[in-house]
């Protein structure tokens, strides 16, 4: 899957629309940034996740980080796949590496999140810190 | 403060290594394979490893080793010529100012290696000491001579094949010897921090450690960063310092008897006669005889003790995560991380090594010294209760050449 039609936090999750739902996973800089990922703890379907909030915990073998939607809504499916098989977050990030599909009533909270573009030149400025 | 750069600054590029700011020093902390590649090459061949970083102290002088064994734990004296230990800067009340390794490969002089970290601390705690004795000569040998390690199975003959005079350490732990690499003078360990059986550490004349890199390189070694050198010493169950050694996350003191290695590092024979610390730590040993045997009166003075865990729950217990039992809280992670470990098989010549089997979470906690060995603990992982067990060790290493990992049942 490519990287056409995504939307990025500064927190390094991405957002696909696709209808009402959104799909949401980890970028690659953030997946490369953060070495061996080790584990992932994902919510449940029916959960409430709102804007900036954390819906779950990546952790790689020196650190837990948060991971935070980029959108208020319902969990309507989480990718319990990707968990057993971390790979996924390596080879498709932007694919079978999903990692939550949010309903949303409000799609038009993406608007404020960046582009594929902007998102590459944010990452620029992350580096070597 | 500018980040200062090891001999081996170029090599770490050239390795795809992703750079960290390390006690002011830019170091590796993995390349580009990860750090989990990095410990699992160590545990079945042989890691390098740039430990360049670490501070170095040459004492030498008359008043030497009276000196030594005032402000270490451990008894210098002890030392043959070709012989190392394990040994601590303690403070008077039976604290660590740092854990550190004492060698001595020649007659008139001994080799004290202690943390990055604590390294300008150690060097103005010992300089004020040195003043109450006579002939005593420290010198900071930090920049001149660079430090690596090789560990693992591998290490032994990929340093062997490169070795122009001179002949390994026995098999055994803390012996050294003096060699000729890459036509320069190399001094030679049985030490290391990974808990692999196989260990060399080398302290080698900067002009020659690109050479001596290449070499080692050339014929297997692989490059391991920080990142893995964290994760194979907590397998091992290795103390750090600031994390086992040091404050607790409560910001108390932990003492050096909480540390299991600790009867290792401080010795209370006669000929050491008194040190820094030392009526602490009697009062500290004490304390941890009485446990053994099973009085618990002695709990003021060894509250909590460094025990290595396995999580059985689903999550990764990290630094500062408490334990709990009821509503009370009965320790604290100090170390925790998820490792990797092959498949193994025991056969009647030890051990084999197959594929990579899997990762499982494993800790070092402070906890109550009433809490013992198979004991089911609750740790919590932000927020949430996980389960775990006390555990004598997470991985075997004296039963051959070859380290495993000992898993629960």
């Amino acid at each position: 899957m490519s990287e056409e039609n995504l939307k990025f936090t500064e927190t390094h999750e991405w957002a696909r629309l696709d209808g009402k739902v959104v799909s949401v996973g980890l970028s690659a800089f953030a997946i490369e940034q953060l070495g061996d990922v080790v584990y992932l703890e994902l919510p449940k379907p029916g959960d409430e996740v709102s804007k900036g909030a954390s819906f779950g915990l990546v952790e790689s073998v020196k650190a837990a980080s948060d991971m935070y939607a980029p959108i208020d809504g319902v969990v309507s499916e989480v990718n319990y796949e990707v968990a057993d098989n971390l790979d996924l977050l390596k080879t498709d990030p932007y694919g079978s590496a999903w990692l939550i599909k949010i309903e949303s009533s409000d799609p038009s909270q993406l608007d404020t999140l960046m582009d594929t573009d902007k998102y590459e030149q944010f990452c620029a400025t992350q580096v070597d810190q | 403060m500018e980040t200062k750069k090891t001999p081996f600054y170029e090599k770490h590029l050239a390795g795809g290594a992703k750079m960290v700011d390390f006690a002011g020093w830019l170091m590796p902390i993995q390349y580009s394979g990860g750090i989990v590649a990095e410990h699992l090459t160590t545990r079945k061949s042989c890691g390098l490893f740039d430990v360049s970083h670490m501070g170095r102290f040459i004492i030498r002088g008359g008043g030497a080793l009276a000196f030594l064994q005032h402000v270490l734990t451990n008894d210098a004296s002890a030392l043959d010529i070709g012989q190392s230990q394990y040994t601590i800067l303690a403070n008077e009340s039976g604290g660590a100012i740092d854990d550190a390794y004492l060698y001595r490969f020649v007659d008139h002089e001994y080799l004290l290696v202690v943390n990055a970290a604590n390294k300008s601390k150690d060097w103005a705690h010992l300089e004020e000491q040195a003043e109450s004795f006579v002939d005593v000569v420290m010198e900071d040998v930090s920049d001149d001579l660079a430090m690596l390690a090789i560990q693992g199975p591998r290490s032994h003959d990929i340093l062997e094949s490169i070795m122009e005079e001179g002949s390994l350490p026995p098999d055994k732990r803390n012996c050294l010897t003096q060699v000729k690499i890459c036509g320069g003078d190399v001094f030679l360990g049985r030490t290391g921090y990974t808990g692999e059986p196989v260990c060399f550490e080398l302290f080698l004349p900067v002009p020659i450690a690109l050479d001596i890199w290449d070499s080692l390189t050339e014929k297997g070694a692989e490059p391991i960063g920080l990142g893995a050198r964290d994760t194979l010493r907590l397998e091992a169950g290795l103390p750090l310092y600031g994390h086992e050694f040091g404050m607790d996350p409560e910001g108390r003191e932990i003492p050096i008897y909480a540390c299991p290695l600790a009867k290792f590092a401080v010795s209370f024979a006669e000929v050491k006669g008194d040190f820094l610390g030392k009526s602490a730590l009697i009062r500290q040993a004490q304390a941890l005889e009485s446990i053994r045997k099973g009085d618990t009166s002695a709990g003021d003075i060894l509250p909590r003790l460094i025990r290595q865990v396995v999580i059985l729950g689903r999550g990764i217990a990290r630094n500062g995560d408490p334990v709990v039992e009821e509503n009370r809280t009965v320790g604290h992670v100090t170390s925790g991380t998820m490792v990797p470990y092959w498949e193994f098989e025991l056969t009647s010549d030890g051990v084999a090594l197959g594929d990579f089997k899997g990762m499982r979470p494993i800790a070092l906690t402070l906890l109550d010294h009433r809490i013992g060995y198979d004991q089911t603990i609750r740790i919590q992982v932000r927020g949430r209760d996980v389960e775990a067990m006390v555990v004598r060790k997470n991985m075997e290493n004296r039963k051959g050449p070859i380290s495993y990992a000992i898993l629960p049942e």
